[in-house]
């Protein structure tokens, strides 16, 4: 009773994923959760995607609460004039094992917490994890308080804004420019209204993205996710940007609300939740070490998610490496060696896997991504360009190509737009 | 729809313990003041030319302390159990 | 030193008025998804009256609660909190009983528990607010009752009562055993510590039916429910703000004092 096999800190998806797999294994597992209940601290934009929760939980849609199934996407450039957006729609996507799943983040961990607990892990509530119990170089448990709790091994579950992965010397303080906010309003409308006005069939869903004038043209977007009853719609933005520019999220998600595009798909909605949170989002190079004596890292905590423009992913990662963190806590568990060499072990199935391969394939991204051109210019000459292309005002028609000229003409130069388009192929 | 509107939809545990500190002092020479945009609540208000700070709307993000370059907010979770409940996450 | 406390489990009272919501139709409250129900805040302050015992003179703490098994969490909580054992009555037949019956089945419990000195309940639950239940459980148990208690001390065999009175206290001294209610002026409930949720969250916590607790069916249920609720409304609250300015204090004190009185007026 006295000693754990494992200490899980956090019960978010990393942090489930990891008892789960320790606990199936028959390890002593306890998992503290700050939160009240969980899942009351977690948020999130609104769409898994991949098979990793399936791994956990097979055929887990049958009975988890899953919102929608994503079956479209779209990403719009938005302009203050109209926008340009390309839209998916997928029929493989609505067949089993289905690509994406929309959840809501605190219904969805309370479930998976529930499953946690089944598979015999112990949940601790309500407790918040003050420290790490550190002897010599090894990490021996946690202390929450004058309590201590020891064990084996220590995962760092904790999300994003990782205070205990900073105090164990595993990462530098955080720069506002490695760091997104993202703001988001939970918007009741009826189930009949999303489906006719998304053009949605029973658990059908849809993820949007828009880049453009949602973030006043500054680096980030906005999001709207359709669940069962209700439209998640956020706004990300850069906070070096916002404190540079002197712009609030706030603000910008209640532009965002406003913006033609966006009111007719909200309309007669209304907002039952406000929540923001942070996403750590400069890629391979914020990485903190994953592991020491008796740690390991894992998830947002470990900075472990993947933005490229195009993909928005973190919770499929954060399932992977509580997984891979559990696996090696097994074999640690077999040699009862938790030395770092042993524990060296996950960052060895990270690697092997599409958890750190990703972060290199894209870790050009989060430079290119600043580029200011993507949020501000490109959208106004997108939307220009289809306006030229289907405006019709009685005049003779111009080439298309020499439109598109007229549009660039003082603008931006080909030579600064090849090397645009250049650096995207890189990094995207 | 306002600050206060929108908070007023969120489960709080409020503690009585306070889980941010703001040191005014250094509050006082900063031009900047970055906390107005990082905090996505709103608990940080300028009255005339000082900061005035409250703990009860705080969504826990942790912005406010990242952005602070005067290093004037000490940070930490609320304790256990206390603090903002989503809902829906 | 045997106490026994009852809880209830309640509609988190902290929630936001967003989030209540009421089943106009079917007269019922209904509970926000996902938001987990909690122990009636007057209940845990009876449990930390009993536990300021326990630490004091030493002895064994049990909750007891009604509901189906879903009111686990609030008993895993005072056993967090440092109760001994946890037990839940459980049956269909209980559904739609009124604060009468439910007295009478905590009786029934209590009864099949059998060893006690002390039982303690919160003054009142902190959904309905009616207050009655403790009274009706000291009824049908025959022994002494004091409710609104802000200090109970078990000295020499006897229990001393400050009971919390419109203008003050008065002290009470009872025979053992007795029932007391608990008034939020007794302080505060302690957090459970970290080892108190680890070892709750693996105890047994038995569950008795009707038929367990030698329950008479006529007793509990709706048919026997002695009020009927007639409407479930969830008042509205209309705000406004009006500044009153003037030349000076007196002016604006003039001006606020005939607002009032015009109000007093038509109100």
């Amino acid at each position: 009773m006295d000693r754990f096999d494992a200490i899980v800190v956090g019960a978010g998806p990393a942090g489930c994923a990891s008892a789960l797999v320790m606990a199936k294994a028959g390890l002593k597992v306890l998992v503290f959760e700050r939160g009240k209940y969980v899942g009351a601290k977690n948020m999130w934009g609104g769409a898994f995607f991949g098979p990793q929760i399936n791994y956990l939980f097979p055929n887990f849609w049958e009975e988890a609460p899953v919102e929608r199934l994503v079956t479209r996407h779209v990403i719009s450039f938005l302009t203050g004039k109209g926008s340009v957006s390309v839209d998916f729609k997928s029929t493989d996507f609505g067949i089993p094992p289905y690509n994406g799943f929309i959840l809501l983040r605190a219904k969805f961990d309370l479930w998976m917490a529930k499953q946690v607990e089944k598979a015999g892990a112990i949940l601790a509530t309500g407790l918040k994890v003050d420290d790490l119990l550190v002897e010599g170089e090894k990490v021996k448990g946690v202390k929450i308080g004058k309590e201590e709790f020891h064990s084996d091994v220590v995962i760092l579950a904790e999300g994003a804004n990782s205070l205990l992965t900073q105090k164990a010397g595993l990462r530098k303080e955080f720069s506002s420019e490695d760091i997104k906010q993202g703001v988001k309003e939970v918007i009741q409308l009826s189930r009949k209204t999303i489906e006719e006005r998304f053009n949605l069939k029973g658990n059908e869903g849809v993820a949007m993205e828009f880049v453009g004038l949602c973030t006043r043209g500054l680096p980030g977007g906005g999001f709207l996710y359709t669940n069962k009853e209700s439209l998640s719609l956020g706004v990300v933005a850069q906070l070096s940007d916002l404190i540079k520019n002197r712009v609030k999220t706030l603000d910008l998600l209640e532009e965002f609300k406003t913006h033609p595009e966006i009111g007719k798909l909200i309309e007669g909605g209304q907002t039952v939740e406000y929540s923001a949170h942070l996403i750590p989002v400069a890629g391979l190079g914020m990485i903190p070490r994953l592991y020491r004596d008796g740690l390991l890292v894992t998830g947002d905590a470990g900075a472990l998610l993947l933005g490229t423009g195009l993909i928005l992913e973190g919770a499929n990662f954060a399932i992977a490496s509580g997984m891979a963190a559990a696996e090696t806590v097994k074999m640690a568990k077999e040699r009862e060696d938790f030395s770092q060499r042993t524990l060296s072990h996950y960052q060895q199935i990270l690697k092997e896997s599409f958890v750190l391969q990703d972060l290199e394939t894209f870790k050009k991204a989060p430079k290119f991504l600043k580029n200011a051109r993507i949020y501000h210019l490109y959208p106004e000459l997108i939307v220009e360009m289809a306006e030229k292309i289907f405006r019709n005002n009685g005049e003779p028609r111009k080439g298309t190509f020499r439109m598109v000229r007229e549009v660039l003409k003082g603008r931006i130069s080909i030579w600064q737009l090849f090397s645009d388009v250049m650096k995207a192929r890189k990094a995207i | 729809m306002k600050v206060e509107e929108k908070l007023a939809l969120n489960k709080f545990d409020v503690d009585k313990e306070v889980h941010i500190t703001v040191n005014e002092e250094g509050c006082r020479d900063c031009e900047l003041k970055p906390c107005l945009y990082a905090c996505p609540a709103d608990c940080f208000v300028l009255r005339e030319d000082h900061i005035t700070f409250s703990y009860e709307g705080c969504l826990e993000c942790g912005s406010c302390q990242i952005a602070c370059a005067k290093g004037a907010i000490s940070w930490t979770y609320p304790r256990g159990g206390f603090g903002v409940c989503y809902q829906y996450g | 030193m045997e106490i026994i406390v009852c809880i209830k489990q309640i509609l988190d009272p902290d929630l936001p008025p967003a989030k209540f919501m009421v089943d106009k139709e079917r007269n019922k409250v209904i509970p926000p998804e996902g938001i987990p129900f909690v122990i009636n805040p007057y209940d845990a302050l009876a449990v930390e009256a009993a536990l300021k015992i326990k630490d004091e003179k030493g002895g064994k703490i049990t909750v007891i609660t009604i509901g189906d098994k879903s009111t686990e969490d609030i008993v895993r909580k005072a056993l967090a909190m440092g109760a001994d054992e946890g037990l839940i009555i459980s049956d269909t037949i209980f559904e739609e009983s009124d604060s009468f019956a439910v007295g009478y089945i905590l009786a029934q419990g209590i009864k099949k528990i059998g060893r006690y000195d002390l039982i303690l309940c919160g003054r009142q639950a902190a959904d309905w607010d009616n207050g009655v239940v403790g009274s009706v459980v000291a009824e049908y148990l025959g022994i002494p009752i004091v409710t609104r208690a802000k200090d109970v001390k078990v000295v020499n065999g006897r229990v001393n009562v400050e009971r919390v009175t419109t203008d003050g206290f008065e002290t009470f001294e009872l025979e053992l055993p007795a029932l007391i209610t608990v008034s939020s002026e007794l302080g505060q409930a302690r957090l459970p510590s970290g080892w108190g949720i680890i070892k709750a969250a693996s105890k047994e916590i038995p569950i008795w039916s009707g038929k367990e607790i030698e329950t008479d069916i006529s007793k509990v249920g709706k048919k026997a429910s002695r009020n009927q609720l007639m409407r479930l409304i969830i008042p509205s609250y209309e705000r406004r703000c009006e500044f009153i300015t003037g030349e000076d204090l007196h002016e604006i004190s003039a001006k606020l004092t005939s607002k009032l009185m015009e109000r007093r007026i038509h109100e």
